[in-house]
């Protein structure tokens, strides 16, 4: 742990993300206002001690409702990567251990995968479904496995020959006890580097849909859709735009820094550590 | 008539389109998913800034008025299109038989004069002599009836074919005259003539009029023909030399595609338009706080004679109980949609007639904001919170439903404020904003919906035997909340036939009487129309006559000292 927080970006990466992860968990302990409190008689008011963050069309609280939009972001980042990763497990798995026409099967289907833009494939796929924050969730963690299969696939495949493997097989292990106890325990590092980086991605692309109209549903809040109804008054609301646009911004980030610093410390090949 | 073009705001298209065609359209509002790219603010502008525009000068020819719309026609054949972005250039290039004039007049534009006969059934079009096509070829009473029996094929698809197929006979006794003969008197008839672009024989007779090629080339006989129509681009049309009402002033109009309110108005900002629609926010926020761009463009606001509205499915439980629907009405507090979402820009409405004209009546006031009203009606109807859980409930089951709008962020946002509302007296809603086409396709016309948040577009004749008749609930027909009451469908009746202005609108007021009580749809609002218009754009009416500002764009100039550098890549 010491080598890993060593460098400051890393530090520096796990701090924001805790802070923000702190931040949208105590939300209803700290927003100043119900997010959804509607108030016509203060549209569009400019940041004061009052409304940190100035309120929008409706008069909402923006402040409370970037906390809240916060959860939505997050959960919608675990919980698409948490499914995209057990995909991607399962799968990379089989194929690098069985290999054979099992492993060029599942290749393949990952490179056909692969060769779609996941951003198109996921607007085409929502264009079927009612927008709601679990079909997000879910196409997400659908249409983004492939990378988690890929690299399983190859630690498998590496780690298939090594002594300690071959020694357990000779001791009558048998394939389940292989993959679980020997295979992929020893292959967690780049998983958990892969989903941390996933999980940027994943924030990005619902904070995207929600943009596009087609993510979370008002009158829920997320990052993505308080931009898209800042857009309108970007001339002279400047805070309807900056400051969910910087949140998306501090956030991805904040992964990118911890995903990176982790897969440097981890990595043999690094001459650094 | 000519018509300009501003295609999102519901409020403004009224007054400049053809009425009879914009009669029951549905309005759709444009909102793009990318904001689009908008480069090229030229270096002109900073000249452009400098130019005095006060000065006076005499009308002249030519110029380019240069305007924005949100969505591309589909054709030029505005009974087949059938949407707002088409019949609103199609009107400069076709003529109809009669027009409205500024006061809302009736008055002859393809014809002379017609006659109507003593039973009041039997009406005679008397076209002006030798009009002509602008490609040479005379255009004649053939032409209109040849006009009238695409209308009413059944093989044309059209959503206006109802009209026309009353209309027992249609005769030609000569090159100039058209006659046609109705079953019973048919008071909206003259009207309906006013909405129907006359199109050319000669081009389209051998011809499938729902996939011709004409629709993308169309050759007409008002003020302006179509130069050139570049995809996703541009529509540019230039003067015909053989328009049949005279010369228009302006030499092109030039309609820029852009699908973004915002990209619209840096386009305007940058003096790359000369024209558009605003929203709300545009007009009562960003247009007070930037003197310079009110030094150069004109602000114009007109009533529209249309209303947004809430409308329930009355053939899905709870919302067939009369009770439900006047709780949800007092409910919703109209006035904070107003001030909220259209900032003030907007007038309470309470019947289906633009509020100050002869049809709306005058009595009639919307249901005021009452919220316990609301939750004793919803008791009597048997809905209370058994449960504790916030949500009135019976039976069992608690009282949830969806509202449907299309994507715009007006609607939207009026839709979040008639949730917050419904929520606080234990109603939840769930709304649901959908793309245009998908919305009408899978939700509206196979009547797969539980409230639908939409608006009304009207035409000017107060007959709404389509929206409201009890015979008009087919799939794709416009009654799709299936209203169903006999003494509306009477009174609807009635007001077809009656001709006396008054007796027809006291009828017209009895029915929005009825209507209010029954309350199958919440009235919501009419919104103003809001148009910016560049001050070198000189001859507008100011103030506009009940017709609007777009009376008389034949009328407008440009004066060439104003005139802006050709741009190239046009």
């Amino acid at each position: 742990m010491r080598k890993l927080f060593s460098n400051p970006l890393v530090l520096i990466g796990f701090i924001i993300i805790a802070s923000i992860l702190l931040l949208a968990i105590i939300a209803p302990l700290i927003a100043p206002s119900d997010p959804d409190a509607i108030d016509v008689k203060a549209i569009l008011l400019s940041p004061t001690s009052q409304h940190l963050m100035g309120t929008d069309g409706l008069g909402r609280d923006v402040f409370s409702r970037m906390l809240y939009g916060a959860r939505i972001s997050l959960m919608v980042g675990f919980v698409a990567v948490g499914i995209a990763t057990a995909i991607g497990i399962v799968l990379g798995a089989i194929a690098g251990f069985y290999r054979g026409w099992v492993d060029t099967l599942i290749m393949r289907i990952v490179d056909v995968m692969l060769s779609i833009p996941t951003f198109f494939l996921i607007l085409a796929v929502i264009a079927f479904l009612t927008p709601s924050i679990w079909n997000i969730m879910i196409v997400i963690g659908l249409t983004s496995w492939m990378g988690v299969t890929r690299l399983v696939r190859a630690e498998f495949l590496s780690l298939r020959n090594r002594e300690f493997v071959l020694a357990a097989q000779a001791l009558g292990a048998k394939d389940g006890r292989l993959i679980f106890t020997h295979l992929l325990p020893n292959s967690l590092t780049p998983i958990i580097v892969s989903s941390i980086l996933g999980i940027a991605s994943a924030v990005l692309i619902e904070s995207g849909l929600s943009f596009l109209g087609l993510g979370v549903q008002a009158p829920q809040a997320s990052w993505g859709n308080i931009l898209t109804d800042g857009k309108e008054y970007i001339q002279f609301a400047w805070w309807l735009s900056l400051f969910p646009g910087l949140a998306i911004l501090i956030t991805v980030l904040g992964y990118n820094l911890l995903g990176d610093g982790l897969r440097e410390a981890y990595n043999p090949r690094s001459s650094q550590h | 008539m000519m018509e300009i073009k501003h295609d999102q705001d519901q409020l403004v298209k009224l007054q400049f389109i053809k009425p009879a065609f914009m009669k029951l359209a549905l309005i759709a509002f444009f909102t793009p998913l990318m904001i689009s790219a908008c480069g090229d603010s030229s270096s002109s502008n900073q000249i452009h800034n400098k130019i005095d525009y006060t000065k006076n000068y005499p009308p002249n020819n030519g110029g380019t008025l240069i305007d924005a719309m949100t969505g591309e026609p589909s054709g030029l054949i505005a009974m087949i299109a059938g949407e707002s972005a088409a019949s609103a250039i199609a009107g400069n290039i076709f003529n109809s038989l009669l027009r409205y004039d500024k006061n809302l007049e009736l008055t002859g534009e393809l014809v002379e004069s017609w006659d109507v006969s003593n039973d009041q059934k039997t009406i005679t079009f008397h076209l002006k002599p030798n009009l002509k096509w602008a490609d040479d070829q005379p255009l004649t009473s053939d032409d209109v009836l040849f006009t009238w029996q695409k209308v009413t094929d059944e093989k044309t698809r059209t959503p206006y074919g109802s009209d026309f197929k009353l209309v027992t006979k249609a005769e030609t006794p000569d090159a100039n005259t058209f006659r046609v003969t109705y079953a019973a008197p048919y008071a909206p008839a003259l009207d309906t003539w006013a909405g129907l672009h006359i199109l050319p024989k000669h081009l389209l007779k051998d011809q499938d009029i729902n996939t011709t090629a004409f629709a993308r080339n169309p050759v007409g006989s008002h003020y302006y023909k179509l130069e050139k129509w570049k995809n996703g681009q541009f529509l540019k049309l230039t003067r015909n030399e053989n328009a049949t009402q005279g010369q228009a002033k302006i030499g092109n109009l030039l309609s820029r595609i852009i699908p973004d309110k915002a990209a619209q108005f840096l386009e305007l900002s940058a003096d790359n338009i000369d024209s558009m629609g605003l929203n709300p926010i545009q007009y009562a926020r960003i247009f007070p706080a930037r003197p310079d761009l009110n030094k150069n463009i004109a602000l114009y606001k007109e009533l529209g004679n249309s209303y947004t509205y809430l409308g329930f499915n009355l053939k899905r439980k709870p919302f067939d109980d009369i009770r439900v629907r006047q709780a949800i009405n007092y409910a919703i507090n109209k006035q904070e949609i107003i001030d909220g979402v259209l900032l003030g820009l907007g007038e309470p409405v309470a019947s289906p007639y633009k509020p100050g004209t002869r049809w709306s009546n005058p009595e009639l006031k919307p249901y005021p904001y009452d919220p316990n009203k609301a939750k004793a009606l919803l008791k009597a109807a048997g809905y209370e919170d058994h449960d504790g859980d916030g949500i009135l409930d019976k039976d069992g089951k608690p009282f949830t439903f969806e509202i449907l709008t299309n994507q715009n962020k007006e609607r939207e946002m009026t839709g979040v404020l008639i949730q917050r509302r419904l929520n606080e007296i234990g109603i939840k809603a769930n709304i649901r904003v959908l793309e245009w086409a998908s919305f009408l396709g899978r939700f509206i016309k196979p009547k797969e919906f539980d409230v639908v948040l939409l608006g009304w577009s009207l035409s000017l004749d107060p007959d709404q035997y389509s929206i409201w008749h009890s015979s008009q609930q087919a799939p794709g027909q416009f009654n799709f909340i299936s209203y169903s009451n006999q003494r509306v469908d009477k009174l609807l009746e009635a007001g077809r036939l009656e001709l006396n202005p008054d007796k027809r609108m006291k009828i017209y007021h009895e029915f929005s009487k009825i209507l209010l009580e029954d309350s199958p749809i919440v009235f919501l609002s009419a919104g103003y129309g809001l148009t910016a218009i560049h001050k070198r754009v000189r001859g507008i009416s100011n103030p506009a006559p009940p017709a609007g500002i777009g009376h008389n764009t034949y009328e407008w100039y440009i004066p060439s000292a104003y005139a802006r550098n050709e741009m190239s890549e046009h």
